[in-house]
C-alpha cells in the first residue's frame, strides 16, 4: 500500500464511522434543543 | 478461518498507516454501545401481546429493565475473564468472538421475542450480549496504545467514545425500523432485533478484520520515548496475574467506581431533578410540578428530554475531550480535576437549582458529564502508564469489574436515598440535595484513592527472561515496545 493510498483508505474508513456518528449527534441534537425552547 | 484470526496475520507492514486502527475500533465500540439504548425496545415489548397497550402475559418495563444490568454485570465479568486470553490470541479474534455475542445475542433476542420467553431474553441480550459487550470493549485497547504511544488517552478516549455514542445512531434507528416493521399483530421488535443483530455482526466483523498489531519495536516517524523520565509512566511491564496484588491496581478499582458511581447517580436522577426542582418556570408557568395539568407536564416531560440528549452528548465529547487533555495534564492530574471540580460542581448543583437558574443547573451537570465519560476514557492510559502495555488490556478487563459494581451502587444509592427521604416527609424537589451532598462524598473518596497512586513498586515487574517467556507466548516477538 503506498502513502498516499494508505490515507485515502483511512478516509474512507473515517467516513465509513463518522458519517453514522454524525446522524446520531443530529438526531440527538434535534432532542436537545427542545431544552433551549 | 482460523488462520486470519491469528496474531501473527494481523502484524501491519511496513508502511501502514497507524490512523487506520481507530475507525476499526470505533466500528466495534459504536455497535455494541447501542447497549445504553436498549431501553427505546422496552416500551414496545411491554405490549407485544396487547399490541396497543399491555395485556395479560405482558412483561412489565421493570422486568426488561433487568437485560441492561445484566448486560452490564456481563460485561465486567466477561473483560476480567478474558482479558488474558485476548492478549494471546490477539484483538482481531476478540472482535470477531464479540461480533457473535453481540449480533447473535441480538439473533437469540428476536427468538425470546417470538417464543415470548423472558429467560431467552436474559440469555441472548443480558448474558452473552454482556459478554460481547466485555469483549468488544476491550478488544482495541492494547492496540491502540501500542500504535500510539505519543498519545496514549487520546486513541483510547476515541475508541472509548464510541461507546458512548453508539445509542445516539442505534436508538434513533430502532425507532425507524419498529415503524417500519410494525403491524396490526406486531410491535416490531423481533424484526428490529433481527436487522440490527445483523447490522451490529457485519460492522463489528469489519472493525475486527480492521485491526493491525504494529510490527514489533515500532515507534511513530519521528517520535522517540521521552529522554526525561516521568516516575508515573513506566517502561517496564507487569504480568496481569500481579497487578491485581498491587495496591495501585486497587486504588484505580476506587477511581473508576467512584467517578462512574458519581456519574451514574447523576444520569439517573438529572432529569427528573430538572423537571421537580423548577417545575413551572420550565415552562413560564407558575407552580411545582405536581401543580401543573397534564398537557404542562407533558411540555416538561419534553424539556427534561431534551436535557438528557444534551447531556448524552457532553458525555461522548468530555470522553475524547479529557482523553486527550490527559496526554499533556498527565493521568493523576487529570483525575484530580474530575474529583476537585467534580466535588464542587455536585456541591453546588442543588444551589443553583435552589437560586432558580436555569443556565447554571444546567451548565452544571453537562460538566459533570464529561468528566463521567472522562473517567472511562482516561482509565486504559492510567493503566498503561502504570503497568506497562504487555498486559494493559487483560489489566483493564479485570479493571471494569468497577464499573459492574458502580452500574448497581449507583442507582441504588440515588433510588435508596430518595425513597428515605421522601418517606420522611422532604419535598421531593428538596430530596435531592441530600443525594448531591452524597454522591460528592463518593468523589472524595476517590479524590483520595487517586492521590496515594505512587509508581508501582519493583517486585512486582517482570523480568527480561519473564517477559520474553510471556512475548513467546502471546506470539510476540523483537524488543519491548
Amino acid at each position: 500500500m503506498t502513502r498516499r493510498t494508505g490515507w485515502l483508505v483511512a478516509a474512507l474508513a473515517w467516513a465509513l464511522v463518522g458519517i453514522p456518528l454524525c446522524w446520531g449527534v443530529y438526531k440527538t441534537l434535534q432532542t436537545a434543543v427542545k431544552l433551549f425552547r | 478461518m482460523a488462520g486470519w484470526l491469528a496474531k501473527e496475520r494481523i502484524v501491519a507492514p511496513p508502511g501502514f498507516n497507524r490512523w487506520l486502527v481507530p475507525p476499526a475500533a470505533l466500528a466495534i465500540h459504536l455497535s455494541i454501545g447501542m447497549a445504553y439504548g436498549l431501553s427505546v425496545f422496552w416500551l414496545p415489548l411491554s405490549r407485544a401481546i396487547g399490541i396497543t397497550a399491555p395485556a395479560a402475559g405482558d412483561w412489565k418495563v421493570s422486568t426488561l429493565g433487568w437485560t441492561f444490568s445484566l448486560g452490564i454485570v456481563f460485561l465486567g465479568l466477561s473483560a476480567a475473564a478474558f482479558g488474558r486470553w485476548l492478549e494471546r490470541e490477539g484483538p482481531r479474534k476478540a472482535g470477531v468472538a464479540a461480533a457473535f455475542c453481540w449480533g447473535g445475542g441480538f439473533a437469540i433476542g428476536a427468538l425470546a421475542v417470538h417464543l415470548h420467553n423472558i429467560w431467552l431474553l436474559y440469555l441472548g441480550l443480558g448474558i452473552i450480549g454482556g459478554c460481547g459487550l466485555g469483549l468488544g470493549y476491550i478488544s482495541p485497547v492494547s492496540t491502540l496504545i501500542k500504535w500510539f504511544p505519543d498519545r496514549r488517552g487520546m486513541a483510547t478516549g476515541m475508541a472509548i467514545m464510541g461507546f458512548g455514542g453508539g445509542a445516539m445512531i442505534g436508538s434513533p434507528l430502532a425507532n425507524i425500523l419498529m415503524n417500519h416493521f410494525k403491524t396490526a399483530t406486531s410491535v416490531g421488535v423481533r424484526e428490529t432485533f433481527l436487522t440490527m443483530g445483523a447490522i451490529y455482526f457485519v460492522a463489528m466483523l469489519a472493525g475486527a478484520f480492521g485491526y493491525r498489531l504494529p510490527p514489533p519495536g515500532w515507534q511513530p516517524a519521528g517520535w522517540a520515548p521521552p529522554q526525561q523520565a516521568n516516575v508515573m509512566i513506566t517502561a517496564r511491564q507487569v504480568h496481569v496475574s500481579e497487578a491485581w496484588r498491587t495496591p495501585q491496581f486497587w486504588l484505580l478499582w476506587t477511581v473508576l467506581c467512584m467517578n462512574v458511581s458519581a456519574g451514574i447517580g447523576v444520569i439517573n436522577m438529572a432529569s427528573p431533578m430538572l423537571q421537580e426542582v423548577f417545575g413551572g418556570r420550565l415552562i413560564a408557568a407558575a407552580g411545582a410540578l405536581k401543580d401543573l395539568s397534564d398537557a404542562q407536564k407533558v411540555q416538561v416531560a419534553t424539556i427534561g428530554a431534551g436535557f438528557a440528549a444534551l447531556l448524552s452528548l457532553f458525555n461522548i465529547a468530555g470522553r475524547f475531550f479529557w482523553a486527550s487533555l490527559s496526554d499533556y495534564l498527565g493521568r493523576k492530574r487529570t483525575y484530580f480535576v474530575f474529583f476537585a471540580l467534580g466535588f464542587v460542581l455536585y456541591a453546588l448543583a442543588p444551589t443553583a437549582g435552589a437560586a432558580g437558574t436555569v443556565p447554571l443547573f444546567v451548565a452544571i451537570f453537562c460538566i459533570i458529564l464529561t468528566m463521567y465519560g472522562g473517567g472511562f476514557a482516561t482509565i486504559p492510559a492510567y493503566l498503561a502508564d502504570m503497568f506497562g502495555v504487555v498486559h494493559v488490556g487483560a489489566i483493564h478487563g479485570r479493571l471494569l469489574t468497577a464499573w459492574s459494581t458502580a452500574g448497581v451502587l449507583g442507582p441504588v444509592l440515588v433510588n435508596y436515598i430518595r425513597e428515605y427521604q421522601i418517606g420522611r416527609g422532604v419535598p421531593p424537589a428538596q430530596a435531592y440535595t441530600t443525594t448531591m451532598y452524597i454522591l460528592a462524598a463518593l468523589l472524595v473518596v476517590g479524590f483520595f484513592a487517586n492521590l496515594m497512586v505512587r509508581p508501582v513498586a519493583e517486585r512486582y515487574f517482570m523480568s527480561d527472561v519473564q517477559l520474553a517467556e510471556e512475548r513467546r507466548k502471546a506470539h510476540e516477538g523483537g524488543a519491548a515496545r
